[in-house]
């Protein structure tokens, strides 16, 4: 069975699942959706400059984080609610939400993982997050925000020794503030949009991760994101900087408790990418969707942006199928000459979902090459969008962009969207574009069918299929638990 | 707000309203007007279009004949010609074959006409409000029944200079009707005009669309045709625009019955400073209809193209078969084309399709022509030639096919490959 996380032990034996477990996987519920009883420090709701003071105090940030956060405040005061994207939600209340969250056991900060609260590691037990030996047989370094304090950082000291710097962003702020000064806003500045100005005021926590000259990060990143105190929003901000000739991974994935009101989800990813570096990121995200009927679920509004200098590149890859609503678009500004943006995409909807994602490829230098594939699924009574945009500015000689985005439609009550921009100002580059839609055909149902298949599975194939040019760009664990996801998801959609 | 929509708005209020059969429309569409802002690039339906060569200008508003010396005829077309000068209808053909009714709207009209009239889109942008607001002489066109109509309809828009002129025709095709219309527009020198038509295709109807949009320089044009195709009718449409300081046209299919089919060629060939701005919407509103859309245009010098081409399949529009086609050809580096070939689907059994290509003109065959002896000019109006020839080609009426070509090639011999 599925839990959020990483199952990926259990999931080997998916394949073979008996007709009684998939009587028990219709009847699902959301898994992840309990909620963790400890006590926490949550501010009261509503936000002012005060608010801000408050969070930076409680965080002992230098008062240079500060002006910034007020500056942000102020942008963000003056700027409007976009209203662009083919969502619909009623206007969201900003005084409603509290602004900082802390599990309470926090304030004598645990030392080893046998200091950390019981319940709390309970929590991503059920999780499935493998954060003591399956951690370490793993090989995997996490970097758990618990609602908004980052909470137990393993493999600090091995990657210490590569001198990776990994980190909650709270943390580098004390430790290392030249270097978060440094490239905070650079690639997402305060004023970039409306949820990325009401993060850069608010921001609670977050990665921070630096990988030196030259250096390949001995191991996959990861960190995971969780939503646990009522009406709080989780306002994450992550940086990573590759600098010249290094190389990383990281994983980034998502789950929040079912209730029945709205989460916001604001957050804001900067990837700096210098000369010959490579960063992978990928994100599995299975927030709360809501229930059948759209009640509930987490609104998740979030700005992600990769500058690349010379021969630089960078990998978004993205499962989404969870949240209410997503309003994400990854994108790659392509500065140095040879530099190389991709953008990998699954995205599944179904009950009430709205997502509309996609991704920009700004090409600024000569031959920079991107690649896009988007592939969206649709189900139930849901509305899946792609929107993109590539653009080939007028230094961009020999630049070549190729786009693929496909649609699949489950049922005849969800719709599926492609919203792309091309804009071209020089004639040497190259954009292919294209975006097929339709549904699971009948051929494809009749010959698995007829192979013995059931039509449950036989969908999951032919959508497995559908997505496997995106699943392979994923690291192992992930397109195990992605297609796994999928599958879970399409339980119940077909008839 | 513009100085120009004030004025045009104040010209409306002060009674200028055409007071005919469609007044209520007209009251109706003044209403609207007087609540839109004038668009800015922030407006999404004019991103990438600016509207700052019209924002301020002051234009002559009497019609006058000036022109009327211009030539206009395509010869071998025997064409019945429409042809306004200034806004102005000059005369309606008087010999007009068996089933083809046109009539001049004073204040009369039939009761379909009255309905028909701006209602094939009723959201329309500032513009078609304009327009409705503000064209006097509008000409009624009906096809009857069962009739098949050999000869073309010619809508001619002759513009001169320093005028501001509106234009409004509506054509109905009654069930299993066949009919020819070609919509053309002259004058190169700085004008503004805005030319509506309206077709309302009854079932089984069968409609041969032309528009050629071939103004440049500082005529400014503004224009559309929209469409509403009944059960099993089809449309096949070609449309031609060169740029100018501000061109933009907006074609509207909606698919109202079922089993209907529609198909789309349009090129555009721009060159200097020129802006040409081209949105289509096909509106699949019921089940197993069809479409196809091919887009080809080529962009020179400073000049840039706009292209938004929308697919809408609405919710239990079951079966239909959508495919849209944007080539681009861009032959300068200040030359920019802005495309955005968009999908909205509601209906699950449906194929829909799109393709987007911007590059260059392709080197290895510019090098194999010129390895043959052809200069390189001449070598490039070749490929250009045959980029867009596979459209003109397709174009029903070869007469107009004979026509359009030595105009495309004198425009490819213009622009310059840099």
């Amino acid at each position: 069975m599925y839990t959020a996380g990483y199952s990926r032990l259990v999931s080997i034996e998916r394949r073979d699942m008996s007709e009684e477990q998939i009587e028990k996987v219709l009847s699902r519920e959301y898994e992840a959706g309990f909620v963790t009883d400890i006590e926490s420090e949550t501010f009261e709701p509503g936000l002012d400059e005060d608010v801000i003071r408050r969070i930076s105090a409680m965080k002992n940030e230098p008062e240079w984080m500060l002006e910034w956060r007020l500056k942000a405040y102020a942008i963000w005061l003056e700027m409007e609610e976009p209203d662009w994207a083919h969502v619909q939600y009623p206007k969201i209340d900003f005084q409603k939400i509290s602004y900082y969250s802390a599990p309470k056991s926090m304030a004598d900060k645990p030392q080893s993982l046998d200091e950390v609260d019981p319940e709390l590691l309970e929590t991503y037990k059920k999780l499935g997050i493998p954060l003591e030996e399956q951690m370490m047989l793993a090989g995997v370094a996490v970097d758990v925000v618990f609602d908004s304090v980052s909470v137990v950082t393993t493999f600090k000291d091995k990657l210490k020794e590569a001198g990776v710097i990994f980190c909650s962003i709270s943390e580098a702020l004390q430790e290392y503030p030249e270097l978060v000064k440094k490239y905070i806003g650079s690639v997402v500045p305060q004023r970039d949009n409306y949820f990325a100005a009401l993060n850069s005021a608010v921001f609670t926590d977050g990665s921070f991760v630096y990988i030196p000259k030259g250096v390949r990060c001995p191991m996959e990143l990861s960190t995971y994101f969780r939503i646990n105190e009522e009406n709080t929003g989780q306002f994450e901000r992550t940086i990573i900087i590759a600098d010249e000739g290094s190389h990383v991974s990281y994983l980034e994935g998502c789950t929040a408790p079912q209730r029945d009101e709205n989460q916001l989800h604001a957050a804001v990813v900067e990837l700096v990418i210098m000369d010959d570096a490579e960063i992978k990121y990928s994100t599995v995200q299975n927030w709360y969707p809501g229930d059948e009927n759209g009640k509930g679920g987490i609104y998740n509004f979030v700005t992600k942006r990769a500058v690349c200098y010379t021969n630089a590149k960078v990998s978004w890859t993205q499962v989404e199928t969870g949240s209410a609503i997503t309003w994400k678009y990854p994108s790659c500004i392509l500065r140095g000459d040879n530099s190389v943006g991709e953008f990998y995409s699954v995205a599944l909807t179904r009950g009430m979902q709205q997502a509309d994602t996609g991704t920009k490829m700004i090409h600024l230098g000569k031959n920079t090459r991107s690649t896009i594939i988007s592939k969206g699924i649709s189900a139930g009574r849901s509305n899946n969008s792609y929107r993109g945009l590539v653009r080939m500015g007028p230094r961009a000689d020999g630049a070549r962009n190729f786009t693929q985005c496909d649609s699949l439609l489950i049922g005849d009550q969800c719709g599926a969207h492609t919203f792309p921009y091309v804009e071209s100002r020089n004639p040497t580059a190259i954009v292919e574009h294209e975006a097929t839609t339709s549904k699971v055909s009948d051929d494809q149902m009749f010959l698995c069918q007829q192979r013995g298949l059931d039509p449950e599975k036989a969908v999951a194939m032919i959508v497995n299929g559908f997505c496997k040019e995106v699943f392979k760009e994923l690291p192992m664990e992930f397109a195990v638990e992605a297609g796994k996801l999928l599958e879970i998801s399409l339980e119940g959609s077909v008839g | 707000m513009a100085n120009w929509l004030e004025s045009a708005v104040a010209r409306a209020e002060s009674g200028d309203l055409v007071n005919d059969c469609f007044v209520g429309k007209r009251r109706q569409a003044l209403t609207l007007l007087k609540q839109q802002a004038w668009p800015t690039r922030k407006v999404e339906a004019w991103k990438y279009t600016s509207l700052y060569p019209l924002q301020d200008k002051t234009f002559t508003i009497e019609a006058s004949n000036d022109t009327a010396a211009l030539s206009t005829v395509i010869d071998g077309l025997e064409s019945i010609d429409l042809i306004f000068i200034n806004g102005a209808l000059q005369n309606i053909p008087s010999e007009l074959p068996v089933g083809l009714s046109i009539a001049s709207v004073n204040d009369s009209a039939e009761a379909w006409a009255v309905e028909t009239y701006s209602s094939i889109k009723p959201e329309r942008h500032l513009f078609g409000l304009v327009n409705d607001v503000l064209a006097s002489d509008t000409v009624i066109i009906d096809v009857a029944a069962n009739a098949s109509i050999d000869r073309p309809v010619r809508i001619v828009n002759v513009l001169s200079a320093g005028h501001e002129s509106h234009s409004r025709v509506l054509v109905r095709l009654g069930n299993n009707a066949k009919a020819s219309f070609i919509e053309q527009a002259i004058g190169n020198e700085s004008s503004f005009h805005t030319a509506f038509v309206e077709y309302d295709l009854g079932a089984e109807a069968e409609l041969e669309h032309y528009r050629f949009a071939l103004q440049t320089q500082d005529a400014m044009a503004v224009g559309g045709c929209h469409f509403n195709l009944a059960t099993k009718a089809q449309l096949n449409s070609t449309l031609v625009g060169f740029g100018s300081v501000l061109s933009r046209l907006d074609v509207d299919v909606i698919h109202a019955g079922e089993y209907t089919h529609a198909k789309i060629n349009a090129i555009y060939l721009l060159d200097n400073q020129e802006i040409f701005d081209l949105h289509t919407v096909i509106e699949h509103a019921m089940p197993n209809g069809s479409s196809e859309e091919n887009v080809h245009g080529i962009v020179a010098d400073q000049s840039t193209a706009v292209f938004n081409g929308r697919i809408h399949i609405h919710r239990d529009a079951q079966k239909v078969l959508a495919e849209m086609n944007n080539r681009n050809l861009l032959l300068s580096r200040e030359a920019t084309i802005n495309t955005k070939p968009e999908l909205e689907i509601y209906a699950d059994d449906v194929r829909c399709a799109h393709g987007v290509t911007i590059a260059e003109m392709d080197k290895t065959a510019l090098f194999y022509l010129q390895s043959r002896g052809v200069s390189l000019a001449q070598a490039q109006v070749m490929l250009n030639f045959g980029f867009i020839n596979e459209l003109v080609d397709q174009m029903p009426n070869q007469i107009l096919a004979q026509w359009l070509r030595p105009q495309l090639r004198e425009r490819f011999a213009q622009m310059e490959v840099k």
